[in-house]
């Protein structure tokens, strides 16, 4: 029967297989260089959802998309800058908070530019041979991730849930603890938890995470996690995942933004 | 686009172009929605949520979405074909475009089935109308055009409240709310029904604010006694005229009293008072045809060892056009009264045995849902935990269903 149904809409979520052999490590990237570059990704996707006013949903929509769409084809094939564009267009679409292509075109370039550190007063032209380069690789990018993710472009988030879980906890009221679970939320886009844990698993870990360190003794008895499903394995491992981001600063200036870039980095990354 | 045959158009949507078409290697027929796309805007976000969700969502209630074809400058979506929607249907087949009640009760519960579907899977449609409903010649009705339909549930946050055309627009969304809910879908199949016994819109309004006066001389002007809360809306004045709500039943007066009592739990001002999909099917409005099912289920055994005989009979009606869904049901529930006395009326009988499925029929068989399999449609995605996979495997029902229920709580506050 209907009712007995599984809900439909839900994150997909990678096997071990594709997580290990990912289409730029065949490619011949390495692991970190992977890693740095979807950062990067983030980071811009992220900064850029700030400068354009977009809602978090927005942002962590398109980091989601950008993550998936990595699993599906090659660094090496497609640049972060146009797949990160591609990524905020089509999650303001999704999220129904549409951006103006214009405007994202302005800040994704002046976002770009600081990465490079090179001048940002210059705006672009508005009909300028470089402004429209840039928007059709947006459009370009968005049928691109739809392509290959294949119109699975819903995203679930945790943000909800996680609220949920800090009243359930009585901790809405602490002083750090809930800012301090949403940063988590928010950084934790950068890495491969969102495509790995499903959101409930992702709130419980930011919780936990967030009480630990302002060490505020949560229920054992049973362990609460328990009773929201997710196991303490699962919760250990997000929370480790999130915090191997601060133990590392991304060399953001060196890293390449555009496709053209890419070969002679790889070059000289040794590679 | 080699696998099919682009025939006559058939429709032209808001945002594409609907040909009817066939699949070359069987004859099938399809309808072909042509979507173009446009190089300052990209994909319509309309057929993005439509694609995204549709692939999705698997329902005898709700059109089939085969296939999405993808050239540089349109995208083609092939969808199962159907004969007619149901704002044409009611044109052709109604009188002064009412339709008999036997007819509306059948087009409820398969419209009820496919929203309560949607709603299962958190899916709001957000368009339900006429010409959203689409009708094949074996009367079944299922639902379209999701192009305006969306995800909902996490995150809580506020939705556009420019959804819905004007006349099956929910109070609560024309008088600014944007939390709503599954509701929404709710109050237009409440219209839906109501214009299908008129013939003509139940609430024709011209804008927002006509549109709320239509419902307001029929329903009775809201105040803070009958929907707390009513006057925090942004769109809400505190001068519009005061009408005191009529019976149903003065506007409604052909509808039996079950009828009426349904449509006033679907046209209800509060939209967490409003009945829900699930809880309307299993309104004693919809007693007769869950019953009729049932009995329905008998026959068919009886009708499918008597069908071989009947075949022969059937192929010499073959210039007999397929009765429509009123005449199928009668014929149907004179062959039921007639019970085993059927035997000998072989027109009636053998002609709807054979043309395969009545609306009954389509409801006796489990509704079976289908899930849409991660793994199908060649999604990127495997749904499997990484990383020291569990001893068990994850259990999605029970991770998910609790969540729902915790993350409804802030809603309400």
């Amino acid at each position: 029967m209907a009712a007995e149904s599984k809900l439909s809409l839900q994150n997909a979520l990678l096997t071990l297989e594709q997580l290990q052999h990912t289409p730029s490590m065949q490619d011949g990237f390495t692991e970190q260089q992977e890693d740095d570059m979807r950062q990067m990704g983030c980071h811009l996707i992220q900064s850029a959802g700030i400068l354009l006013k977009l809602p978090q949903v927005a942002m962590a929509t398109a980091q989601i998309l950008f993550q998936r769409f990595f699993y599906q084809a090659s660094l090496r094939k497609f640049a972060v800058r146009d797949i990160s564009m591609g990524s905020i267009f089509l999650a303001a679409k999704v999220e129904e908070c549409p951006c103006r292509m214009r405007d994202l075109v302005n800040v994704v370039d002046y976002l770009c530019k600081t990465f490079k550190r090179l001048p940002t007063i210059e705006p672009l032209a508005l009909y300028g041979h470089e402004f429209y380069e840039m928007k059709n690789a947006a459009v370009i990018a968005e049928m691109q991730i739809l392509k290959k993710l294949g119109f699975n472009v819903h995203v679930q988030l945790p943000y909800g849930i996680m609220v949920n879980y800090l009243k359930v906890l009585n901790l809405t009221d602490h002083p750090t603890i809930p800012q301090r679970a949403w940063g988590y939320l928010n950084d934790g886009l950068r890495t491969n938890v969102y495509i790995c844990y499903q959101p409930p698993t992702i709130a419980c870990s930011v919780v936990w995470l967030a009480a630990r360190e302002a060490g505020v003794p949560l229920p054992t008895n049973p362990p609460w996690w328990e009773v929201l499903d997710a196991s303490l394995e699962d919760v250990e491992n997000i929370a480790g995942h999130i915090k191997t981001l601060y133990y590392r600063s991304l060399p953001i200036s060196t890293l390449p933004l555009r496709i053209e870039q890419v070969e002679p980095w790889l070059v000289s990354q040794g590679q | 686009m080699d696998r099919y045959q682009c025939l006559e158009m058939i429709g032209e949507g808001t945002y594409a172009k609907v040909h009817k078409g066939k699949i070359r290697s069987n004859g099938e027929m399809v309808a072909l929605k042509e979507i173009r796309l446009d190089s300052e805007e990209g994909a319509p976000s309309t057929a993005i949520r439509e694609i995204s969700l549709m692939k999705e969502l698997r329902h005898p209630n709700i059109v089939r979405l085969h296939d999405v074809i993808h050239t540089p400058n349109k995208l083609t979506l092939v969808f199962e074909y159907m004969d007619q929607d149901l704002k044409k249907y009611m044109e052709q087949h109604g009188n002064r475009g009412a339709l008999g009640p036997i007819v509306i009760k059948a087009f409820m519960y398969q419209l009820l089935k496919g929203v309560a579907f949607c709603h299962e899977n958190r899916v709001l449609h957000r368009d339900l109308k006429p010409q959203n409903l689409l009708i094949n010649r074996k009367g079944e009705l299922k639902l379209g055009d999701f192009g305006l339909a969306r995800a909902f549930g996490i995150p809580v946050n506020t939705f556009s409240n420019e959804v819905v055309t004007l006349w099956y627009r929910a109070p609560d969304v024309l008088l600014g709310s944007k939390t709503y809910s599954t509701s929404i879908d709710i109050w237009s199949a409440g219209c839906i029904m109501a214009e299908m016994y008129l013939g003509r819109p139940l609430f024709a309004g011209s804008n927002n604010h006509d549109e709320l006066m239509k419902i307001f001389k029929v329903l009775g002007t809201p105040t803070e006694e009958t929907w707390p809360g009513v006057s925090k809306l942004s769109e809400y004045r505190k001068d519009f005229p005061m009408h005191p709500p009529r019976n149903l039943s003065s506007v409604l007066g052909m509808v039996d009293s079950f009828g009426l009592d349904l449509l006033q739990h679907m046209l209800t001002y509060q939209p967490h008072l409003r009945i829900t999909a699930k809880d309307a099917l299993n309104h004693v409005y919809f007693n007769d045809i869950r019953g009729y099912a049932n009995l329905q289920q008998q026959q068919i055994l009886q009708q499918q060892q008597q069908q071989q005989a009947a075949a022969a009979a059937a192929a010499q009606m073959a210039s007999v056009p397929p009765p429509f869904p009123g005449q199928q049901q009668a014929a149907q529930q004179a062959s039921v009264a007639q019970a085993s006395a059927a035997e000998t009326t072989t027109a009636a009988t053998t002609s709807v045995g054979s043309t395969g499925v009545s609306i009954a029929t389509i409801h006796s068989q489990p509704m079976s849902s289908q899930a849409p399999s991660q793994q199908q449609q060649g999604l990127p995605y495997q749904v499997v935990q990484m990383q020291q996979p569990p001893q068990q495997p994850p259990h999605p029902g029970m991770q998910q269903q609790p969540m729902y229920s915790h993350h409804q709580v802030p809603q309400h506050h």
